[in-house]
């Protein structure tokens, strides 16, 4: 992992710390970063790392420790070595997880990026009720899973449901959402757009709130049209925080855990088909529906793994997008 | 999968977690050390679902006629929530109540693979001789080869078909009991009344429920399932297994099940109410449910009527146990002794439906009648159905297996694959996971 | 464990914003024309409509919510199904209980993560990159997994059962972390701490004088994401916690255990569970949507 700024921030204020030795010597005089008092850092990270060491690292090290055993809940371990990866990587149901991440996660963020990208634009007008609305945009994020995957499961009912209600005034006769491959990818990616898009949204409105005006009115002198304003001035200027939208969402989209656990009546089945059987609840079904930990573990660092790549591919991505912007250091 | 023993890690931790944990496990915040004054105990019981213990106030029945102990109970609403939480408890040896509950399809795989962490309930005073009040299997079911035994029953699950009168009547098939049991010889018939049903029925309205639960409600009828009596998987070769695989498919693709998932589809849960289905096959304890989800409304509109052919079968129950970490054994065991006596047993069938599987206990239910079910003599169906039960081979893995095969056939019902496919695809899947 | 999933979203917080002292002019977009004022309000409703849906089915017997059309106002249940999940579950306690966890958790998030956001955003030390980026790695790795490790180190330390077991993993997050040092690399102005060292101020001295001030608002931000986010967690304190000691979310998923689950007294728990952070929301609201818009940097 680079430590690395935000992709491409605008911010002058740029995040790497420069390997020593490789500072430029005027730069030294400025001493941006501080701290030959030795052992100072280390006391204010020395809270955080020591908590950090005992309830966040050791039990994600010892999981990978785990993954290398036949480890059933309730009893012991025993070496297996790499059997667990030969294991997964034979396993369709691990397949069948990972590609429904992928759709879930596809039809969850695009369409959550883009309808926050539509109401950030109408958030940026001048309103009246203008709190009203952008506290609405977040509601839905201060209700847990628990209760949103509740409603939405009653909403997407098949006989009784209120989804199929609005759809049978219109005359159309309403899906079997849950048993359905796409209907049921669809329901949960629902719930997913519903709890986040808002939130994207105020995102993209503090970016567009930065984008300098005199783009606007150099785009107008050369007679651009407002779509076209959005286009090649709005756009762009959000390219940062689309791209770190981008991120977090996939990495937030390969984890998804509660909202198809909970869809599923508890039960980490995803359906008949296991058409909404995440990498999340495959790993949950192996460790806690069936006992088998070692494997729930393999699972789970196979995900980290596929995180891992994703976002150093989007970091690879991005450095070469910005260029060497993130390498610089801007002179305050 | 062998059978192992325990590490000497696990020993360490569950040693080191017994010397340090001075109130024994008790997860209350409030729970002092139980070594106050003589007699005075606090008893801390953990179970799941509805098991009728709270619900008839038998806690606080003991309390009263043993004064100086004090219960703590807590229960979880799915087996499938307590169970790791139960698991994960146990693996650290610590958290865990001085009675806990098992459900039926997990008893095979404590006796196999943690005898070490339960309690043998021969070795305590109350429970010494408990295993012969059962009926024969229940006790077995909990017992090692080398003879402890792990669990001490609370209820088993005889079957039963519950029905809707009014929809019966509706779509002009019989409605009372009797007729309709002899119009049901077997499986075969209770299918081609269902064409019967579906050709005249109210629209909306399926003949049974789920495909998964016909399933059940078949193989719930045989000794053998998933394993042989030797312990070895039968499942993919065992003719009882494919034929009830078979039969359920093919009513789940001719449109006689309503295709919801049971338990988990909320559509379920207001089928009951809504006449989604006009039958469903039911376990004792389903009584209880059924009353709650169809609500007052439904209070006269359904009956009960033995299975086709009056064939015995048990599907659910469960069983108490003390976990090895328990500081008050002799305690728990006393508490569990009066809970599963034939008179407590009778008092929960009455109030939630869970049926007796002590042979007093189902001697004092014989004449049970249920106003709800118009009058069924539930006691006398279920206690037949008991009675005839076979003697059931339970294997550590059968929960994976029914779930497996159970979703393959909500994929036959609800999405149309076709019966074979979905049963090589359940194969393969069982195969990949227990290979 | 803990990372979660939220917060990594809320990494999102710490988007590019450029610093207060170089924001552009601002662009006047306009006012919104009846189209946007349209389409504003049915996505407000949208995001309320489920809400709504909820005090409906929390108010009448489960029954009336299982026909077709469902029913579009409110019963008269509410307060009775309210009464019967309170009989159910302790409710009152479990508010309180996860109010006392919330609370505690943002508030060590915020001072933690802060001393170490300073440390990572402004000093110089060696192994710096790679403690950060252990601590960045972990955010991708799902958090389900390490419970069976987490768990017997809370039964060694004797907590299970206690709410110091829920509390003490979630004390740091490296989300917290990230945010902080983010925050600060771009409103902490390095001028400041120099002028103090010259000054003589002690290293603590500094920060707490200096740093900390600027770094408020910031916290204030993270604070209260830290606080929603705690509140809703609920695989870990399912594990950790049982009904006799719950968090709200425990005794929501233990609601209509021992009884057949009724969905109405389950959804009218979870209406009495939701309201508290709903109206720490209606309250703070403003400061939260304002702290984010403005990427959490103000003098």
């Amino acid at each position: 992992m680079t430590v690395d700024t935000m992709p491409g921030t605008p911010s002058p204020a740029d995040a790497v710390p420069p390997a020593p030795g490789a500072r430029p010597a005027p730069r030294r005089r400025r001493r941006r970063l501080l701290g030959e008092s030795g052992l100072a850092p280390y006391a204010y990270v020395g809270p955080f790392f020591l908590i950090f060491l005992a309830f966040g690292l050791f039990p994600l090290v010892y999981t990978a420790w785990v993954s290398l055993h036949e480890y059933r809940l309730g009893g012991e371990m025993t070496w297996t070595g790499l059997d667990n990866y030969t294991w997964l990587f034979t396993s369709e149901q691990f397949y069948n997880a990972l590609w429904k991440t992928i759709t879930i996660g596809a039809l969850s963020t695009i369409p959550q990026l883009a309808l926050a990208l539509g109401l950030a634009h109408l958030l940026n007008y001048r309103m009246r009720a203008r709190n009203f609305f952008r506290i609405s945009m977040i509601m839905p994020y201060a209700t847990s899973v628990a209760a949103s995957t509740l409603v939405f499961a009653q909403i997407f009912g098949r006989d009784n449901g209120f989804a199929n209600w609005l759809l049978s005034l219109v005359g159309i006769d309403g899906p079997d959402w849950r048993n359905g491959n796409w209907t049921a990818q669809i329901a949960i990616s629902v719930i997913v757009i519903w709890r986040w898009t808002g939130y994207n949204a105020l995102i993209y409105l503090a970016g567009m709130q930065s984008i300098s005006q005199d783009l606007y009115e150099a785009a107008a002198i050369d007679g651009a049209s407002k779509w076209q304003q959005f286009v090649h001035v709005t756009l762009p200027g959000l390219r940062p925080t689309i791209l770190f939208t981008v991120v977090v969402s996939t990495i937030g989209a390969t984890q998804l855990f509660g909202e198809p656990l909970l869809f599923g009546g508890g039960t980490p089945n995803g359906g008949a088909l296991g058409q909404y059987q995440t990498l999340g609840l495959y790993m949950y079904q192996q460790g806690w529906q069936f006992g088998a930990l070692g494997r729930a573990a393999t699972v789970a660092w196979v995900t980290f793994v596929l995180i891992v790549l994703l976002v150093v591919l989007n970091t690879a991505l991005t450095r070469w997008r910005t260029g060497e912007r993130s390498t610089r250091r801007a002179a305050r | 999968m062998r059978i192992r023993s325990t590490a000497p890690v696990v020993a360490t931790l569950l040693s080191g977690a017994l010397l340090l944990t001075a109130c024994g496990g008790s997860d209350d915040e409030a729970a002092s050390s139980s070594g106050g004054g003589d007699g005075d105990v606090e008893l801390s019981v953990s179970l799941f679902g509805t098991m009728g213990f709270e619900e008839s106030a038998l806690f606080e029945e003991y309390e009263k006629q043993n004064p100086g102990v004090q219960i703590n109970y807590e229960s979880t609403q799915g087996e499938d929530k307590y169970w790791p939480a139960l698991q994960t408890k146990l693996a650290s040896g610590s958290g865990l109540a001085d009675v806990q509950g098992i459900e039926v399809a997990r008893i095979a795989d404590v006796v196999a693979n943690q005898s070490d962490k339960w309690t043998d309930l021969t070795t305590l005073q109350a429970t010494k001789d408990i295993a012969a009040n059962y009926v024969e299997w229940k006790a077995a079911a909990a017992t090692t080869e080398d003879g402890k035994v792990l669990g001490a029953g609370t209820d088993i699950g005889p079957m039963a078909l519950c029905y809707r009168t009014d929809l019966l009547e509706q779509a002009g098939l019989p409605t009372d009991p009797a007729e309709l049991a002899a119009r049901l010889g077997s499986w075969d018939d209770y299918v081609a009344l269902g064409e019967e049903y579906k050709a005249a029925a109210p629209e909306g309205s399926a003949w049974m429920d789920s495909a998964g639960g016909f399933y059940n409600a078949m193989v719930s009828t045989s000794e053998e399932i998933y394993y042989d009596e030797a312990g070895e998987l039968v499942y993919d070769s065992n003719p009882a297994v494919k034929e009830a695989f078979d039969t359920a498919a093919a009513a789940g693709e001719a449109g006689l099940t309503a295709r919801l998932e049971q338990f988990v589809d909320p559509a379920w849960d207001q089928g009951f109410a809504s006449g989604s289905f006009a039958t469903i096959a039911c376990p004792s304890w389903m009584i209880g449910y059924i009353k709650g989800k169809a609500g007052d409304a439904g209070a006269g509109k359904w009956n009960v009527t033995p299975l086709p052919g009056g064939e015995g079968g048990n599907w659910g129950g469960s069983y108490l146990a003390i976990p090895e970490s328990s500081e008050n054994k002799e305690e728990a065991a006393k508490l569990i002794a009066w809970l599963t006596d034939g008179e407590q047993q009778a008092t929960v069938f009455k109030n939630v439906g869970n049926f007796p599987s002590t042979t007093d206990g189902i001697a004092n239910v014989g004449d049970a009648t249920d106003e709800y079910f118009n009058g069924a003599p539930i006691g006398e169906i279920f206690t037949a159905s008991a009675d005839a039960a076979p003697t059931q081979i339970l294997g550590q893995d059968d929960g994976v297996l029914k779930n497996t095969l159970v979703k393959a056939l909500l994929s036959v019902e609800a999405n149309g694959v076709p019966a074979q496919e979905a049963w090589d695809s359940a194969v393969s899947q069982v195969e990949n996971q227990l290979g | 464990m803990s990372t979660t999933t939220t917060q990594l979203r809320e990494a999102a917080i710490a988007a590019p914003v450029p610093p207060a002292a170089r924001r552009p002019r601002r662009r006047d977009p306009g006012s919104a024309g009846w189209v946007a004022y349209l389409l504003l309000a049915l996505t407000a409703f949208v995001f309320l409509v489920p809400f709504y849906y909820m005090v409906v089915a929390a108010s009448r017997p489960m029954a009336e919510m299982n026909v077709s059309p469902p029913p579009l106002l409110p019963g008269g249940d509410l307060w009775s199904n309210i009464q019967k999940a309170m009989e159910q579950q302790d409710l009152v306690k479990a508010i309180v209980n996860s109010t006392i966890v919330s609370g505690a958790v943002t508030v060590s998030t915020a001072l933690f993560c802060t001393l170490a956001g300073f440390a990572f955003a402004k000093l110089r030390f060696s192994g710096k990159n790679v403690l950060f980026g252990i601590a960045i790695g972990t955010m991708m790795i799902p958090p389900t997994l390490g419970v069976v490790p987490l768990y017997k180190l809370m039964s060694d330390l004797e907590l299970t059962g206690r709410l110091a077991s829920v509390i003490l993993p979630f004390l740091v997050s490296a989300f917290g972390v990230f945010f902080m040092r983010q925050y600060l690399v771009q409103s902490l102005p390095d001028e400041l701490i120099e002028a103090a060292r010259i000054d003589g101020a002690s290293s603590l001295r500094t920060f707490w004088s200096i740093v900390l001030p600027i770094a408020r608002p910031g916290m204030a931000v993270l604070g209260m994401l830290t606080f929603m986010t705690m509140w809703n967690e609920f695989f870990w304190p399912v594990i950790a916690l049982n009904s006799s000691n719950p968090t709200v979310q425990v005794a929501l998923a233990n609601l209509g255990s021992g009884y057949v689950p009724d969905q109405s007294i389950i959804l009218a728990g979870t209406l009495v569970g939701t309201v508290p952070v709903l109206v720490v929301f209606a309250l703070l609201g403003r400061q939260i949507v304002n702290g984010i818009l403005a990427g959490a940097v103000k003098g």
